[in-house]
């Protein structure tokens, strides 16, 4: 049960923040203006999550089941790169 | 979990999900399906309203004299225009939303006594926040759509056989019948699902999933909408300029409507005032990208056009190409069957599922003589009250809307609380009932009251039938109800029968 419990939570919010950070990574590096960049990012997000969804179900243990969150922390870096500089000074 | 192949995985997965959220997609499939035809749905609830030929010009002037006579000092006036889906005429002052709405006529433009009713709009707003408050229930549905999104695709993996599975139908069969009805709706109309569930996430997907707009624009939505689309001129609050003649609306519609086709309404900002806008808003369905906020914008007072429907880049089009494919606001009446059509058939694939789940489950139960178990009792009573109950509280509304009587106070909050009572009292009863007889029971009910409808509302509207909106309506519902009741008639005959060489118990099992 507490496998079941931690899979679905790698599902719903590792692949919330894996999507999320993907999403943001890829917005920030298409060649394409901003308008373009947000929307060729964020219309296929959902086919991601739901790939990240599936995966947390298909990994082989309940551990690999959450492979998307250290993923997402280089893609987040990636993503909000300049809103980390200015934070940073 | 034990380790187990991805089939197995994908199996337990869409199990699970599918019984856990099947009930709230249930829900969000059947009203969305009425959602389709929601302002028809409108029209039938407000019987007083009746279908004229009158000219969108006379129609708004009429609507602009009233305004002026009893609301000359709002801030803002909309004026709903007569269509070919809605023939009512209605003004409101103040707020589009939240102002003070009256029905006209549109041949006088004298007020109407129009009876409150939650009308289509209701399912409408249901579909997308199950009636929770606004936020909550965006957030609520787009978790069931995500996790449906993901059940579908599980579903893809584990019928590696699609193309022989779609073939395959055994009637009279039991649980292999509810399982290869699940198959061959499920994979016949997969396009529609995933093509449904993907643009209603898409429709939210900046709300659920700000990443790129947080990462571009750190979060400001105003700023991407200004870049992408572009805002046209409009008023903040009150207005202080000095009074001024509102300019004639007929040319300035003639002029729009040459320029976008058919008209829905028309919102004047700060009218009587040297500062005031008027934007035309046409019906939505000129082509299959939502036009949605897409108007032309006029200076009040010389008429002056000062925006006009904006063109869009690719980007933006595809977004807006996605939402109208979710609005079915194209393609006319053809099209909105077909949506209707495919929603209802979508509607019954989950049911079936959801059937199967416990017909499946009671066999096992039974060999381990748990069949009284209360988790099992549990999720048969919930399916009953999800599937046969709410469809029972829906064709029920319509019941409510022509029983209670039309000069109640608040009567379209009254209509909304016995829809919920309604809906309540059949997980009771789904719970007090042996499972069989409940199922019977309801859908039986269910059937009767579609049936019934056209007879309803002989007695109780005057000339029911003189308004083929409405006399379409009643049809459709008829024919609804024979389906129903031949279900009915199905459940009841196989729980008669015990096929031979069965438990008596067994052969039960294999219907419900």
């Amino acid at each position: 049960m507490r496998a079941v419990f931690s899979r679905a939570m790698a599902a719903l919010l590792g692949g919330y923040a894996f999507t999320y950070a993907f999403t943001a990574c890829l917005a920030r590096l298409l060649p394409l203006d901003r308008v373009d960049s947000l929307l060729v990012a964020s219309l296929p997000a959902f086919v991601v999550y739901a790939l990240a969804v599936l995966w947390a179900f298909a990994a082989r243990d309940a551990w690999r089941a959450w492979l998307g969150v250290p993923l997402a922390l280089p893609l987040a870096l990636i993503g909000f790169w300049p809103q980390l500089l200015e934070h940073l000074g | 979990m034990k380790k187990q192949t991805l089939t197995q995985a994908m199996a337990w997965l869409h199990t699970w999900s599918g019984l856990l959220f099947g009930w709230p997609l249930f829900a969000i499939f059947l009203t969305g399906s009425l959602a389709v035809f929601d302002q028809e749905i409108d029209h039938w609830m407000q019987p007083e309203v009746q279908r004229q030929d009158v000219p969108v010009a006379l129609a708004a002037e009429h609507a602009v004299a009233y305004l002026q006579r009893h609301h000359a000092d709002a801030g803002a006036w909309n004026i709903a225009l007569p269509s070919e889906r809605d023939p009512g005429l209605r003004v409101t002052a103040g707020d589009r939303r939240r102002g003070i709405s009256t029905d006209l006529d549109p041949r006088t433009g004298e007020p109407l006594k129009v009876r409150e009713a939650a009308g289509g709009s209701f399912f409408f707003h249901f579909h997308y926040t199950l009636n929770l408050p606004r936020q909550i229930g965006i957030w609520v549905v787009g978790l069931v759509a995500l996790v449906t999104l993901a059940t579908l695709v599980s579903g893809i993996i584990i019928h590696k056989k699609l193309f022989k599975e779609f073939f395959t139908f055994r009637p009279n069969k039991g649980q292999r019948s509810w399982l290869d009805f699940h198959n061959a709706s499920g994979v016949l109309l997969m396009p529609f699902h995933l093509m449904i569930v993907y643009t209603g996430l898409v429709i939210f997907g900046l709300i659920y999933l700000p990443a790129a707009l947080h990462a571009l624009y750190d979060g400001d939505f105003e700023a991407f909408y200004q870049e992408a689309i572009g805002e046209a001129p409009h008023h903040h609050g009150p207005s202080r300029a000095p009074l001024a003649t509102l300019v004639a609306l007929g040319p300035l519609l003639a002029q729009a409507e040459e320029r976008m086709g058919p008209l829905s309404a028309v919102s004047i900002s700060h009218p009587g005032r040297s500062d005031a806008l008027v934007e035309v808003r046409r019906v939505l369905g000129n082509r299959i990208a939502l036009s949605k906020g897409h108007n032309m914008v006029f200076d009040g007072v010389s008429g002056k056009l000062l925006a006009g429907p904006p063109e869009l880049r690719p980007s933006v089009l595809t977004q807006r190409v996605m939402f109208g494919l979710h609005f079915a606001q194209f393609g006319g009446y053809p099209m909105r069957w077909l949506y209707f059509f495919c929603g209802l058939v979508g509607s019954a694939m989950i049911a079936s599922g959801l059937v199967l789940f416990t017909v499946k489950r009671r066999r096992k139960y039974l060999v381990e003589g748990r069949a009284g178990d209360f988790g099992h009792r549990l999720i048969e009573g919930l399916n009953v009250a999800v599937i046969a109950g709410l469809t029972l509280a829906c064709i029920g509304l319509f019941w409510i809307n022509r029983v209670l009587p039309v000069e109640l106070a608040q009567r379209a909050g009254w209509e909304l609380r016995l829809f919920f009572a309604l809906w309540a009292l059949t997980l009771l009863h789904g719970w007090w009932r042996p499972h069989l007889q409940a199922w019977r029971e309801q859908l039986g009910l269910a059937a009767l009251l579609c049936l019934g409808l056209p007879l309803l509302s002989a007695l109780t509207v005057d000339h029911p039938w003189d308004d083929r909106t409405r006399l379409l309506l009643e049809a459709t519902s008829v024919i609804c109800g024979a389906l129903l009741a031949w279900t009915t008639w199905r459940i009841g005959r196989r729980a008669e029968q015990p096929a031979p060489r069965r438990h008596k118990a067994s052969a039960a099992l294999e219907v419900n």
